[in-house]
């Protein structure tokens, strides 16, 4: 009910304004840059007023975002770009639609079944946006994003995982790579040096569990997790990315011995003792948390993890490294990553204000870079930032994923990006059960490619 | 019969504004589910006709729907003939031996308002291994009966119970609430004349609290029952159906198709496998206690 009163109300200054204007007697000609002018709101005060056009229209635009957390340095960034524009465009208000991952994807989807999806929503790249692009959901960004010359502060490529027939549907806010993070003070007193080769990590991990210190953490309730690092192994024994797409494109199979070897290392590691007991029911919070509070000696993740590890108790005095995840078997480079393009903007097709839509995302993202490196969270966003990032204040640990990521040479995207939802969820839960399970590898492999075949 | 000769579009008008919001909320979704059931469908797209294609897929080519069905039952067999019992078995417990049994029946009644999420959060540090604070397992090691610890919520074998457990302990207050109550309908005359015919005590409890007491128990059954069927928040809280779909019930299999895995067609079909399964089961307990109650009356 406030709304329509509010609209009221606007309407009625607006009536006001346009009448005092008329007694003025049409003083000011200057003509604002702004196409949606900026007489109208409430805000404006009439004396001050230039504006010869008529009054613009009032608008709203919904964001919908995963920064949900206030104490986030994302969420405070993002607050401060939408309220600059809004001050700068008072006849635009965005309003926040703020949830946190899960509940966003669930969200969008039944906005989506029914055809209700917000003005800027959230996706994920590649495979997992595929049906919101085959539905038509999405305005295509190609001629926004070359506006202001936003394209090009995007890393090179990056963009490609979220154009789908010549067209770009989103516009993401990270790309990170998979890291093993460690704690210096727990490998010390195990008396381990980071390992070189899957082999050293495996002997590493049994030193460590000897000596009664926790080896690595995972939060595998969250079944991705251990996919990503599964998927680190198998782009070695695979001796280089592509695996997944030599599947899709019929080459290869999931029984193939690149896949079954990639299966016996994973065993390997969970035999080896490397995992806390009882690591299906962590989360992926509960159980990067662990590491964070210093309990365990190493923790593979993508490094979006790093601006909470940063900050967390476990890096004081730089105590916290990061290294590049090892060969497996002799075969693979440890240059190559999991690559991880982040989750991304889009704008629906059918938002009432499209291009007002369009205009405010790409001050957004303009802006983003900037305001995340200020943050202390601009290790891993998607596009270029300028700036001194040791002089700025971040920590070492952050300078040395800084560095990793110069050495990438190419690399893999996580399983769900890549193949279809329901082949993934078998694939998810067959990783799963590694931990709880002795399995033959060979079987588990079996069951994904009948899955892969049935749901192809 | 006319007593108060109120016309019957009175009685529909009144009526009315309910039956249109039972229709709007219940009918009308079990309808559009019974037909996206017969669709191939990701929730977003196109969707195709394809008939009755997911119902052969979920009884013929399903890994997890027969164990997630099992699950279920077992659920609400232990909730129908544990639960239930026990809670009666505590209602008259209570109103025999307790002066003012309010307090109590309100202590009992304290876990079923907490919300599943704190439950299941609650229960999760609980069942926790030992190394990582887990209440069960540092008693058992500090008796000694370290060979009894398990890592309780991941071991396929056993997180199933750890859940089925944590939620006869839930809503044990809730049947408990509902029986006692039920007990206190009866009229003490009964039991006066009883006691002057020789009949006190078990013996009491035996000849005129359980078939008196038969329609609440029925209900308790059916609620635990549908309750059980339906069960959902829990397992996702704590276990998330997993490890690798061991603790998957019917409801969470259900939601991980239409959500997860994005075959929201073929989630419908589940659902509506179990609309089915409740329906018939209600008819059962039902007939059951037609019987029942015909028997004591």
């Amino acid at each position: 009910m406030t709304k329509r009163k509010m609209k009221w109300f606007g309407m009625t200054m607006t009536g006001l304004l346009a009448l005092s204007l008329s007694a003025c007697g049409g003083g000011g000609t200057t003509a604002t840059n702004n196409a949606s002018g900026d007489a109208g709101g409430t805000k404006t005060e009439p004396t001050k007023t230039e504006a010869s056009e008529p009054a613009a229209k009032d608008i709203t635009i919904t964001f919908q975002n995963i920064y949900p957390d206030a104490s986030d340095p994302k969420n405070q960034m993002m607050k401060k770009i939408v309220d600059q524009y809004q001050s700068e465009n008072p006849n635009v208000t965005i309003e926040l639609d703020s949830l946190n991952t899960d509940q966003q994807k669930l969200k969008l989807k039944t906005q989506a079944a029914s055809k209700e999806v917000p003005d800027i929503t959230v996706v994920n790249p590649a495979a997992q946006m595929q049906p919101f692009v085959d539905a038509d959901l999405f305005a295509p960004l190609n001629d926004m994003v070359e506006e202001n010359g936003l394209k090009d502060t995007f890393q090179s490529g990056i963009l490609d995982y979220y154009t789908f027939d010549n067209n770009l549907y989103a516009l993401p806010d990270g790309n990170n790579i998979g890291v093993v993070y460690y704690n210096k003070k727990l490998m010390a007193e195990g008396g381990v040096e980071v390992p070189k080769t899957f082999e050293e990590m495996i002997e590493a991990i049994k030193t460590l569990k000897s000596k009664g210190i926790q080896p690595m953490v995972i939060g595998e309730k969250d079944s991705w997790t251990g996919s990503f690092l599964f998927m680190n192994i198998l782009l070695r024994t695979n001796g280089g990315p592509g695996f997944l797409q030599d599947v899709l494109d019929g080459k290869k199979t999931f029984e193939d011995p690149a896949y079954v070897e990639a299966i016996s290392a994973f065993q390997q590691l969970v035999d080896a003792g490397a995992f806390q007991d009882g690591a299906t029911s962590f989360d992926y919070n509960a159980g990067e948390n662990l590491f964070k509070t210093g309990t365990a000696a190493m923790y593979y993740m993508g490094s979006w993890a790093t601006g909470g590890i940063e900050t967390a108790e476990v890096s004081k005095d730089g105590n916290v490294g990061v290294f590049q995840f090892p060969t497996v078997g002799g075969k693979g480079n440890p240059d190559e990553f999991m690559l991880a393009p982040g989750s991304a903007f889009a704008i629906s097709k059918d938002s009432e204000n499209l291009d007002e839509t369009k205009k405010f995302l790409n001050y957004f993202m303009q802006n983003f870079p900037k305001e995340a490196f200020e943050a202390k969270g601009a290790v891993g966003i998607a596009q270029n930032v300028e700036g001194d990032f040791k002089a700025a204040g971040y920590s070492d640990m952050a300078m040395n994923v800084l560095d990793l990521f110069k050495k990438v040479k190419g690399g893999d995207l996580a399983f769900d990006n890549t193949i279809n939802p329901a082949t993934t969820q078998v694939h998810l839960s067959g990783t799963q059960s590694l931990f709880v399970e002795k399995k033959d590898p060979a079987a588990v492999a079996k069951e994904l490619q009948a899955a892969y075949e049935e749901n192809k | 019969m006319n007593v108060l000769k109120v016309s019957r579009w009175t009685i529909a008008a009144f009526i009315l504004p309910c039956l249109i919001v039972y229709v709007g909320l219940v009918f009308v979704p079990i309808l559009v589910s019974l037909y996206s059931g017969l669709l191939d469908w990701n929730g977003i797209g196109k969707s195709t006709f394809i008939g009755i294609d997911n119902y052969v897929k979920i009884f013929t080519n399903d890994s997890v729907f027969w164990p997630a069905l099992r699950r279920t039952f077992t659920l609400a067999g232990f909730s129908m003939l544990v639960q239930v019992p026990i809670a009666l078995l505590v209602a008259i417990l209570i109103t025999r031996f307790v002066r003012r049994p309010n307090f109590l029946v309100s202590s009992y009644f304290l876990p079923v308002i907490l919300s599943v999420a704190i439950i299941g959060q609650l229960w999760k540090t609980i069942y926790n291994p030992a190394s990582m604070g887990g209440m069960i397992n540092q008693i058992l090691t500090s008796v000694g009966l370290e060979s009894w610890t398990h890592s309780w919520l991941t071991e396929p074998k056993i997180a199933i119970y750890a859940i089925i457990l944590v939620s006869l302990w839930q809503y044990l207050g809730y049947h408990i609430l509902i029986q006692f109550t039920g007990i206190q309908n009866i009229p003490g005359e009964i039991y006066e004349a009883a006691k002057i015919d020789g009949a006190d005590g078990f013996k009491a409890d035996r000849y005129i609290t359980l078939p008196m007491v038969l329609p609440i128990l029925k209900i308790s059954i059916v609620l635990s029952f549908i309750g059980s069927l339906q069960s959902f928040d829990l397992i996702m809280v704590m276990t998330g159906g997993g490890p690798a779909h061991a603790t998957e019930v019917l409801a969470s299999h259900m939601y991980n198709m239409s959500f997860i895995t994005m075959e929201y067609g073929y989630g419908s079909s589940i659902a509506n496998v179990l609309i089915v399964v409740c329906l018939i089961a209600t008819v059962l307990i039902n007939l059951l206690f037609t019987r029942l109650e015909k028997r004591y009356t």
